[in-house]
């Protein structure tokens, strides 16, 4: 009988996948062996792609020995990276120094024929050679040199330790260091009113630019209106603020539209883009989430009220835990459980676990992201290959949240819970009593003799399930369970559950240590501690990431365009920040202000830098064409939400019923697996803002998801904006267009009925101006041959419409 | 320095996503001349202009239909030597043999199933990976891996990868298409052939005989004279907005995207008219054919075909859908009856795939045209305890190329002797892409895309080009 292949495929493919990725580290990463040396002098030499940075004059005034310039560098490549100090794995002791590999007894110097660490690296037969476990075996070239290394006596300085190799050192990475107190430039010749634009202003002047006059009052009046509450002014709110004369007409504009609920429902929805918020299960089966809504409302809520953002996140990560009986708090924590998760059911353990840990791992994401800037998802197989970010502190995380579960559950408080019970508890136990009777008379020997009580006991069942039923029962919300947080956690080495490394416990991000005090929890915190601890370390005063992180999304949400770009990622992989002196006085106001994000809205789109003309210039382009200096107002299409709700209100149509369930754009249907399909018919029902559509995955829906609103299955910290031409189709075809283009054409002509004045109406609801002569001309021809409705369709489908100056 | 780097790649991105909005549309330039294709990413000179991938979700078993394993035969009903198995659902018993006769197929004598008749003349094209594995047991992720090259959702689909790089290669259809079955979508449906964090105009467009591009129709209740007065009148409304804001290459963009969906609302119906086809076509796909199935299949190959022929660059065709109640019913997931099931199958995919594919070299579009065949995972050698059926397997597994650039006759790889596990040059999702893209000019490792911290590949950090299989 064949020998079944010992490595089993699940080696097999350890094998290939790190073997590609050790490939890929050695491209990316450097190599640093460190000499525990007084004196810093640094050299650094180039070698086979490796860098050897050897501290110590007396090294580097010789000739970099054998072990210094080929084995040292390869056994850190393919080495290393498992075989490191503090493994709990036996086998993985450690290759980083000369003491270890000698306590380990894996090699005789001067022979090779006899040692360990030769042998497994050699092929033996057809068999693949048993070591570099993860990878590509080394080559004969590398293996020879090896020999030859061992035969010379393996020379290996006491003082020479292999370091698993970091890109970044947190001293390096800008975006850890403390924020810093800004004082501004001074600007000649410029009238700066405040510091935001002085330094911006600075920065403009740096790149040889110069900003552009302030916008037409109209134009600024829709920029701010779309951006603060993703609707349009009413043509009044337009009249009256161009012909309002008052010094403050402009901040009664921007404090008017702060005020507005409808402000909740435009920024609540990026931040819901940002934590991938979405109403279905994902993965295979699905299944619709249809109580999970209460979280879209709180956040919307928590905008409207600006609740301090550090709260937010407190209540979003742990305040179920924290205020158990505030039910608003446990709606909030369904942060944790907002995204996919496959739910198919595994009978085959190892799969089980690997997708365990996936959904642990979305969680972990998610926050890093959201919260922090950072992707610590990055760190789940090996060290983050680019930010001080290790492993151990993905695990860390790992442990943090390894008590959530997704699913359904009810928030009521404990007293409600115990009232009910208590209406409950007789009946239940005289329910209890009955049953135990009816089996002891059932039991007897002849039952007929009890005939009589059997009846009265089963008929007085009845009557105590009738009642039973009459307490309803609790309602369930998508919240998610949390369990016991039941350790010992280990880091899986190659990200592989089966494979444990080192323990971990609930802690801070060790790179953060030097400016921001870290954190350790023991073992045996429990699971809310856990979340908690977490919580409370990200908003400390002197966690510098955060209040970056959120303050560049603030910024990017209002110019297009983060300080940072890469909004999600403050890493050095991200993009650079473009005015890091803006980013960090804008971080110090947010926290100055408590953590209220209105404040610094207010500053934002009070700027001068915000209220620009955004109009085209020909020298500014040629030095920036991307306006990443903000020489203009960077213009923008609408997002998808903004055009279907402006569609909506300009028609007269729009329904501003608030929370709750959502309405639904798809049809939905389950058997197994659950398919939603587009409805070609948008019934008026469906006429509400369109946060409050029932976001599935992986369930495009024309008229958003071709405007890119994204799928809901990743966090998405920045939407692209694309031009389709099956954004086209949609907009001239779909039902929905027509619809609105009769609605709207009825109330126009219920407005007036002179077509002249129809059509300044239509212009000014769509576009906030005046036709001209020409435009009214071609508009009346339009109106006469084919109605109202032809002129409103094409209005709507037209560039000036969706186009944000 | 780095940050250079950075910088320069962000500007090339961004230079790309500005021709993204561009290359969906196919950008006209203001003369009205001809449209131009967006500037493609070549790193070498490509073999493959274009790809037809045909998917059967489910799990369609390797063992049943393209690698023979005569040991399998010899030990049905003994146990698989080995540890016992627990998989996907449950219990397994013992070996079980294939239940159909495998034949010498072509000049190769390759052995297939017997009942693949009409794929039986194309066999000697076909170079086979029969050392595929996967990451994924579960079909949602397991397909979704097979098309993206990443079991979690949201990555973008092969053909979104290769509309960014290669942008369209006509002038009024979609660059990538996907086309579902008759039965429905494949497991986790749209996640198939998103454009994940890619711009949406690389997104798959779903489209198939039985179900027509959304939104073409201009509604009934407009009509033609209607509906053209009222878009002439928008376009001069466009023009002049764009003309007093010069500079927004957005405005001219939107204005490009809308003459083509005008030229699409001709094209496309076109597309799908298979009437155009003569009646030895249709003969010979099967879209006549009693059994529904096999004629909706069908039609959706003519649609391929057609689709094809007109330059569209990434054509991903399905046959069979998602689970429904029944096991094995609507796919190839056949757990309980796997002669029954795969006698409903075999029949609707061989006869309308073989004669696509005969269309494809009778018109020489066979030369720069890349075809692959795969599914998700194989199936275990045993059977279900209790049933006649074979639960997933992931760890070896059959998938074919041909077309352009393979060497057919070719196998590559092999499972151990019952099919149980890839024992000989296990191959990866990774290493088809890598191939796909080479084939169509691409170094695979140098076609990214960043998000969230990384710079994304279809092949992610892995991948080796299939030499061997090349021609």
């Amino acid at each position: 009988m064949a020998a079944y292949p010992a490595n089993s495929m699940q080696n097999e493919w350890k094998a290939r996948e790190a073997s590609d990725r050790s490939v890929e580290r050695a491209r990316t990463l450097r190599l640093r062996v460190t000499f525990p040396a007084l004196l810093r002098l640094v050299l650094s030499i180039a070698l086979s792609g490796c860098w050897i940075i050897i501290a110590g004059a007396a090294h580097a005034a010789d000739a970099p020995t054998v072990f210094q310039s080929e084995i040292g560098p390869l056994l850190t490549q393919r080495c290393v990276a498992c075989h490191r100090d503090g493994q709990e794995d036996e086998a993985l002791f450690s290759l980083q120094r000369r003491s270890s590999v000698a306590a380990a007894d894996v090699l005789t110097p001067g022979d090779p024929a006899n040692s360990r660490l030769l042998e497994v690296l050699e092929p033996h037969g057809n068999a693949r050679p048993e070591m570099p476990k993860d990878g590509r075996p080394l080559a004969a070239s590398e293996v020879e040199k090896i020999r030859n290394w061992i035969a010379a006596g393996a020379d290996w300085p006491e003082d020479v330790i292999l370091q698993p190799p970091q890109a970044t050192t947190p001293e390096q990475w800008w975006a850890i260091q403390p924020i810093r107190l800004i004082i501004p430039p001074t600007i000649v010749g410029e009238r700066v009113e405040s510091t935001l634009d002085t330094l911006w202003l600075a920065a403009l002047n740096e790149s040889g630019l110069s900003p552009s006059p302030e916008a037409d009052r109209a134009i600024l009046l829709r920029r701010v209106t779309l951006d603060l509450t993703g609707l349009p002014p009413t043509p009044e709110e337009l009249e009256r603020f161009v012909h309002d004369g008052r010094p403050d007409a402009y901040q009664r504009v921007v404090d008017r539209l702060l005020a507005d609920p409808a402000y909740g429902e435009r920024w609540g929805r990026h931040w819901l883009d940002v934590v991938r918020f979405g109403e279905s299960r994902g993965f295979e089966r699905n299944e619709i989430i249809t109580n999970l809504w209460p979280y879209r409302d709180y956040v919307i809520r928590a905008f409207n009220r600006d609740l301090p953002f550090d709260q937010f996140a407190l209540e979003q990560l742990a305040g179920d835990a924290l205020w158990p009986d505030e039910p608003e708090k446990h709606f909030a924590s369904a942060y944790l459980v907002a995204g996919p998760y496959d739910d198919v059911g595994n009978q085959d353990a190892k799969a089980a676990a690997q997708i365990r840990a996936n959904t642990i791992d979305e969680i972990i994401r998610t926050t890093s992201e959201a919260f922090l800037g950072v992707t610590l998802g990055c760190a789940r197989c090996h060290d983050h290959k680019f930010d001080p970010l290790t492993q151990a502190d993905y695990y860390a995380w790992y442990a943090t949240f390894a008590g959530v579960r997704h699913g359904q559950r009810d928030v009521a408080p404990a007293a409600e819970h115990a009232a009910r019970e208590q209406q409950r508890a007789p009946w239940l136990a005289r329910q209890a009593e009955l049953q135990a009777r009816r089996t002891e008379i059932t039991a007897q020997a002849d039952p007929a003799e009890s005939q009589s009580e059997l009846f009265a006991i089963d008929q007085e069942l009845e009557r105590l399930t009738a009642q039973l039923a009459q307490v309803p029962p609790l309602p369930q919300w998508w919240i998610g369970t949390r369990e016991p947080a039941s350790g010992p956690f280990h880091v899986f080495v190659g990200g592989d559950p089966q494979r444990s490394g080192e323990e971990v416990q609930p802690k801070s991000i060790a790179a953060f240590a030097s400016t921001t005090a870290p954190y350790a929890l023991s073992p045996d915190a429990s699971e809310a501690a856990r979340r908690e601890a977490l919580a409370r370390w990200l908003f400390r005063s002197d966690q510098p990431l955060v209040a970056r992180v959120l303050a560049n999304r603030l910024w990017q949400y209002h110019f297009g365009r983060g300080l940072v770009e890469t909004s999600s990622d403050f890493g050095s992989k991200g993009a650079p920040c473009s005015h890091p002196d803006l980013l960090d006085y804008l971080a110090g106001e947010l926290i100055r202000n408590g953590w209220q994000l209105k404040p610094l809205h207010r500053a934002i789109v009070s700027s001068r830098a915000y209220r620009q003309a955004s109009t085209w210039r020909e020298d500014a382009a040629e030095v920036d064409a991307e306006a990443r200096w903000l020489w203009r107002f960077p213009p923008r299409r609408m997002s998808a939400e903004e055009l279907r709700d402006t569609m909506l209100i300009v028609a007269g149509q729009l329904n501003r019923q608030a929370g709750g369930p959502g309405f639904r754009l798809y049809e939905y249907q389950q058997d197994n697996v659950a398919t939603y399909v587009p409805l070609t018919h948008h019934g008026r029902e469906t006429y509400r803002r369109a946060v409050y559509h029932h976001n599935a995955r992986s369930a495009p829906v024309d008229l958003i998801n071709d405007f890119d609103a994204p799928d809901c299955t990743l966090p998405s910290p920045k939407r692209p904006s694309t031009t389709t031409p099956l954004q086209a189709l949609t907009l001239l075809n779909h039902q929905f267009t027509l619809d609105i283009s009769k609605a709207w054409s009825q109330s126009l002509e219920q407005f007036a009925r002179d077509s002249g004045a129809i059509i300044d109406e239509a212009f000014r609801q769509a576009y906030g101006r005046k036709p001209s002569a020409a435009e009214r001309d071609a508009a009346l021809d339009l109106i006469s041959a084919f109605g109202t409705d032809a002129m409103c369709r094409a209005l709507l489908n037209s560039s000036e419409f969706a186009h944000v100056q | 320095m780095f940050n250079e780097f950075r910088s320069i790649e962000c500007r090339r991105q961004f230079l790309r996503q500005m021709m993204g909005s561009l290359s969906g549309i196919a950008l006209a330039d203001l003369a009205g001349r001809t449209a131009l294709a967006a500037p493609r990413i070549m790193h070498h000179r490509p073999r493959a202009e274009r790809v037809l991938q045909i998917f059967c979700p489910g799990g369609a078993s390797h063992i049943d239909l393209w690698e023979h394993k005569p040991e399998l035969e010899k030990r049905s009903g003994q146990p698989l030597p080995g540890e016992p198995e627990v998989s996907f659902q449950g219990k397994n018993g013992n070996l079980m043999r294939s239940p159909w006769e495998f034949l010498p197929r072509g000049e190769s004598g390759k052995r297939i199933n017997g009942k693949l008749e009409h794929l039986a003349r194309h066999v000697d094209s076909m170079a086979f990976l029969h050392g595929m594995i996967s990451r994924s047991n579960t079909h949602g992720p397991g397909c979704v891996f097979m098309n993206t090259g990443s079991v979690a959702e949201g990555f973008p689909g092969a053909g979104a990868w290769v509309s960014y790089a290669l942008g369209s290669a006509n002038d009024d259809l979609p660059t990538y298409v996907a086309i579902p079955d008759v039965r429905g979508e494949p497991p986790n449906g749209q996640a198939n052939w998103t454009h994940g964090f890619l711009p949406a105009a690389y997104q798959g467009i779903p489209l198939a005989a039985q179900r027509p591009l959304r939104n073409l129709q201009t509604p009934a209740e407009v009509s033609m004279e209607e509906d053209a007065a009222t878009r002439r009148w928008q376009q001069t409304l466009d023009r002049e907005f764009a003309a007093a804001h010069p500079g927004e290459t957005e405005l001219t963009a939107r204005l490009a995207a809308y003459e083509l969906a005008g030229r699409m609302q001709v094209s496309a119906p076109q597309v799908m008219d298979l009437a155009e086809e003569s009646a030895s076509t249709h003969q010979a796909f099967g879209t006549e054919d009693a059994n529904p199935y096999l004629a909706a299949y069908a039609r959706n190959c003519l649609l391929a075909k057609r689709l094809i022929e007109r330059g569209v660059r990434y054509v991903n065709l399905y046959c069979a859908s998602r689970a429904s109640g029944v096991d094995g019913l609507l796919n190839w997931d056949a757990h309980k009856t796997l002669k029954e099931d795969y006698e409903r199958h075999i029949p609707i995919f061989d006869r309308p795939t073989a004669a696509l594919l005969t269309a494809l070299r009778e018109s020489g579009l066979l030369e720069d045209t890349l075809v692959i065949w795969n599914t998700e995972f194989g199936r275990l050698p045993t059977h279900q305890a209790g049933t006649t059926g074979r639960d997933h397997n992931p760890d070896g597994f059959t998938c074919w190329l041909m077309g352009a650039g393979i060497r057919g006759g070719t196998v590559y790889g092999a499972t151990d002797e019952f099919g149980r596990r890839a024992v000989e040059h296990p191959t990866t999702v990774w290493d088809l892409y890598a191939t796909v893209l080479h084939l169509l000019g691409i170094d695979f490792q140098k076609l990214s895309w960043y998000h969230n911290g990384a710079d994304r590949r279809l092949t992610d950090v892995h991948g080796h080009v299939l030499q061997p299989i090349l021609a």
